[in-house]
């Protein structure tokens, strides 16, 4: 049974969990709040969803159409940073090391320790390195150590299939798309930081200029135009894969069926959707 | 586009890198911690109104009144919080109702309204009173909350009786609810493992009951010396006892969360461990030490059947250490939940800014509006008993 | 019912109808269109215009760098190396369009709200030119995994530049496909040679046979001397403060000024120019058979001065200058070998 049939089991399992999660919050919040507001406010969300309306309205794209995932073959990463640099020009992330919508981890296992050290670009000396908080790169600092293992483990949000962070948000700023990806409102989003603290993996910052959370996008708007994400156009060794599971010819489809994949947190509950080759019991 | 971080926070091992910017700070401590005092004072309100503890009658107006005005300042420190606070109502507009936060503007709202009915209903022949005795903007504000009805017939003040009864029957699971709530919003968070706990709104109820308590001591003791009257014995002996049940219950659980989490000894733990040790020792000394000299004074208290002039201020101590100590807990809980990674292999240190928007003034002077309010809310209806002593 | 409840009755039921007309008047029209949020915002966020456009926007002009890179190791897909224009280069944006780009959903975003000092990068017009991106890839660190191409840079390359001996567009060796550095100025240079004219000569013939004769040497060389100086890889007392105060736009225009000065051979010892000859094959192979060197970035010998000559191939050997190719090389030279080298590049014709 290839991956991709699994995966359908899986949803198909779990969408009574989610309409029952869904009837046990509308409950909750009918006998919480003024029962006849409350329960009005509960009919129009299920009228609303009877009718199937038309597709966002994008040029040349249907996202009934797309399903995508991404895929990190962290074998190949050399940790050059150029997807994270790419990422902050693509989408005007903050110019500093405490923001970002994908990053690097370098796990360093030396002789005669048992755990890594881990870092990763906004490590201080690794700022001190590259001379600035606007470009990034990994300061060579083990290569007099004895190193018996070494890696880099790219990251980024995971567009899980049951987001945590889409589940706390209070008004509806972050969603889950059709087509598998998790955006954020910018203009909705009232900026209390929930789902900051709901991800498990660190993947949501804070806007603040625009005073909203920030995340990786897959790059929503060049793969609406048939383009690859900023950091998988930029990935100078291919370490970075994207693509659409409905196409079974995809590179990420070919990547998650020719692989063991793997996922980070899986015990979260949240489904990431992105898959991991090559990554290590230390990596979390 | 320009880096606009004030500060970020200090760590050790590995974070992630976002971690640095550390989403709640102290606004976010005295949230869950106003919520607390509201719903303690409104606990023993109850304990006379619903359950008739008639110890509790000299405290019980005062207490609703306190429950309120310290309910109207809820709000502020997450408005103050809020990246867009201009865009707030949108939570109420469309609520996304799997979010715990979502509920909070109703269940909140539901709160306050209650409360403002029970107090309308505990008042309205005061009311009707004073707005016959009293003359220009003051008797305008007194009429209009008669609603323009003058009866105070023993038939329609037993029904408003019957109404207040009613709705303190009501407002106790709404208290219970709305704490409990503030609860769940933290412990429902599972990406963070020292939030994650199925005993964290029982714990955070009840440390909840435990500040409210202590605030009502406070301020009935304060509010009596300065209106030179006698503290009543037995209603101090009664918030004696309350808070001693309750502070028995809270130190037990929280015992029982931490020696759970430390038996399981999941991956975690070192870093529980060293977080512990590390940035919020000293918070976490406050709270242990505050609650456990506290419990050996109430405990002392009682079994002496201490009276009069010599409770008095070893409550008053103890209430206000009560106080410190939940404040200390609410930190520990909020910000240590938070220098704790994600990563589960490093630690952040998180240091409050004295200014600005987040700052320690803003939160000093948040906390410092709802003892105005009270004080404005008492001079407007006057909560207390006509059969005081005056002090000797 | 008492009077006072009908009227609180009443009152509520006011309340409660002003806050559902309140929702039906706020909300807005697309919010449960497809689900808890608001519908329009999909396509908003979709509207952003890329900045990274690919290489085949690149393709359209620059013909001659991607005929290049097509052929090269840098352009092979599928096998985990695959070094787009962009990896390199940057966005390329609205380039070479100097009209400012659609403002993305942020930046209307921050403009209706009325802030101003948010207006992210989009770059357009003349795009720079990328510094040394070379290491960020290739230079040897643990964690890379073993089929990545690594050098130790120290080792590899020493002080001399990437591109000395590799065009990142193909990036095998291939001294004639080797990138240019860019040309200076010559006339706007002459006022900077001023300042070198006490030491080097005016013309660039120098002074004291110790210190080189700058004129007709290649700009390239010269150019890569300055900034060695500059950056402190190449240290001496007298060129690393001279160095210090120029710009790139300096060193370049001072550069060409020289190499296009009138060269002079200096001569040296007849019977040393003998022994000298033999010897200078070895050399031949960078520097050229007449002490010409076929690559702009390597320096010719023909015309030095000796003492100068020797003078350097002993900071090779007692290790005070280094590079990877010429510390080895010298190395193998005796004292002897030396002094005839110089002597023969010496008297060999310049021109």
């Amino acid at each position: 049974m290839s991956n991709q049939d699994t995966k359908v089991g899986k949803e198909a399992s779990d969408l009574p969990r989610r309409n029952f999660l869904r009837i046990l919050g509308i409950g909750a919040a009918c006998t919480g709040a003024m029962v006849s507001a409350g329960s009005l406010i509960a009919k129009e969300q299920v009228n609303e969803s009877a009718t199937a309306p038309p597709p966002p309205k994008i040029p040349n794209y249907d996202w009934n159409k797309h399903k995508w995932a991404f895929g990190i073959d962290a074998t190949r990463c050399i940790g050059c940073l150029r997807c994270v640099e790419a990422c902050k020009a693509e989408n005007g992330v903050a110019q500093d090391a405490h923001h970002f919508r994908t990053w690097v981890e370098r796990y360093v296992y030396l002789e005669g320790e048992d755990k890594p050290r881990i870092d990763s670009q906004s490590d201080p000396q690794n700022i001190a390195a590259s001379g600035s908080e606007k470009e990034f790169r990994f300061d060579n600092r083990y290569k007099d150590a004895k190193v018996e293992k070494a890696f880099f483990v790219p990251k980024l949000c995971n567009h899980c299939t049951h987001p945590a962070c889409v589940q706390v948000c209070p008004t509806g700023a972050t969603y889950k798309t059709k087509d598998g990806v998790v955006l954020i409102d910018h203009s909705y989003c009232i900026g209390c930081e929930y789902c900051v603290q709901a991800c498990p993996y660190g993947a949501r910052e804070f806007n603040h200029v625009l005073g909203v959370t920030d995340k990786c996008t897959w790059c929503y708007h060049r793969i609406t135009k048939g383009l690859l994400p900023a950091c998988v156009e930029v990935c100078p060794v291919e370490a970075r894969i994207f693509g659409d599971r409905n196409d079974p010819q995809s590179p990420i489809s070919l990547f998650i069926r020719n692989n063991r994949v793997a996922v980070l947190k899986p015990e979260t509950g949240n489904a990431p959707n992105v898959y991991y080759v090559g990554i290590d019991k230390d990596v979390s | 586009m320009i880096g606009t971080l004030a500060h970020a926070a200090p760590y050790v091992g590995y974070v992630y890198p976002n971690e640095t910017d550390i989403p709640w700070g102290i606004l976010i401590v005295i949230y869950p911690y106003i919520t607390g005092l509201v719903a303690g004072a409104f606990i023993v309100s109850s304990l006379y109104h619903v359950f008739g503890l008639v110890q509790f009658k000299p405290v019980a107006r005062f207490a609703l009144l306190t429950a309120v005005s310290f309910m109207f300042f809820v709000p502020v420190p997450l408005l103050f919080h809020l990246g867009n606070p201009q865009r707030a109502f949108n939570a109420v507009l469309t609520p996304h109702w799997t979010s715990a936060m979502a509920a909070f503007s109703y269940v909140a709202g539901f709160y306050i309204c209650l409360l403002l009915l029970e107090i309308w209903f505990a008042f309205r022949a005061d009311i009707v009173a004073l707005s016959k005795t009293t003359s220009g903007v003051l008797r305008t504000f007194y009429r209009v909350l008669t609603l323009g009805s003058d009866d105070v017939t023993p038939r329609s003040l037993a029904i408003d009786h019957k109404l207040a009864v009613i709705l303190a029957m009501i407002g106790i699971p709404a208290a219970v609810g709305l704490h409990g709530y503030v609860g769940f919003i933290f412990g429902s968070v599972k990406a963070r493992e020292w939030w994650s706990s199925d005993l964290m709104p029982v714990i955070f109820l009840l440390s909840a009951i435990i500040s409210g308590v202590g605030l009502l001591i406070v301020l009935y003791v304060t509010y009596s010396k300065v209106r030179k009257v006698q503290v009543d014995d037995a209603c101090m002996q009664g918030l004696a006892r309350t808070m001693w049940a309750f502070l028995m219950v809270v130190l037990v659980l929280e015992g029982l969360e931490l020696l759970e989490m430390f038996y399981k000894g999941l991956e975690v733990i070192g870093m529980v461990q060293r977080l512990i040790q590390g940035p919020i020792w000293f918070s976490m000394l406050i709270q242990w030490g505050g609650s456990i000299a506290v419990l050996t004074i109430l405990t002392a208290l009682i079994v002496f059947r201490t009276k009069g002039k010599s409770l008095v201020p070893w409550l008053t101590v103890s209430g206000l250490a009560m106080m410190v100590a939940v404040l200390a807990m609410r930190w520990n809980v909020v910000i240590g939940g938070e220098e704790l990674s994600k990563t589960m292999k490093g630690l952040l240190t998180y240091y409050p800014l004295v200014f600005g928007r987040g700052g320690l003034l803003v939160v000093a002077i948040i906390f410092t509006c709802p003892f105005i309010v009270l004080w404005v809310n008492t001079r407007l209806l006057p909560p207390w008993e006509p059969d005081e002593k005056a002090a000797t | 019912m008492p009077k006072h409840l009908v009227r609180l009755l009443i009152l509520v039921a006011v309340l409660a109808v002003a806050a559902i007309a309140a929702k039906k008047f706020f909300t807005d029209k697309s919010y449960y269109m497809y689900g808890n949020y608001r519908g329009n915002s999909v396509a908003e966020i979709a509207s952003d215009v890329p900045r990274f456009r690919g290489n085949e926007y690149c393709k359209s002009c620059h013909t001659k760098q991607y005929a290049e890179w097509s052929s090269s190791p840098h352009n092979s897909p599928g096998t985990g190396k695959h070094v787009k224009c962009e990896v390199c280069h940057g966005p390329v944006g609205q380039h070479p369009s100097t009209l400012p780009a659609p403002l993305n959903f942020d930046e209307r975003l921050a403009l209706k709200e009325g802030i101003t000092n948010y207006q992210a990068f989009m770059p357009n017009g003349k795009l720079p030119v990328p510094k040394e991106e070379c290491v960020q890839c290739h230079e040897a660190m643990p964690g890379r995994p073993l089929v990545q191409r690594q050098v130790m840079i120290a080792a590899h390359a020493g002080t001399e530049k990437c591109i000395a001996c590799h065009n990142p567009h193909s990036p095998k060796i291939n001294f004639a496909a080797v990138l240019q550095p860019p040309r200076g100025d010559a006339s706007a240079g002459k006022a900077v040679a001023a300042a070198c004219g006490a030491c080097h000569g005016a013309a660039g013939v120098s002074v004291n046979p110790a210190w080189p004769n700058l004129a007709g040497q290649h700009a390239g060389y010269l150019t890569n001397s300055l900034e060695a100086f500059k950056s402190g890889t190449r240290t001496n007392a007298m060129m690393s403060g001279m160095a210090a105060g120029l710009s790139d736009t300096d060193m370049q225009n001072v550069a060409a000024y020289f190499s296009q000065a009138a060269c002079k051979t200096s001569g040296g010892d007849k019977a040393k120019v003998d022994l000298g000859k033999i010897k200078a094959a070895s050399c031949a192979l960078c520097h050229g058979a007449f002490g010409i060197s076929g690559n702009p970035v390597w320096p010719n010998l023909a015309g030095q001065n000796a003492d100068y000559l020797s003078s350097t191939l002993k900071s090779f050997q007692n290790g005070s200058r280094k590079h990877p190719v010429m510390t080895s090389v010298a190395k193998t030279l005796s004292a002897g070998d030396v002094a005839n080298l110089a002597a023969y590049y010496a008297s060999v014709n310049c021109k």
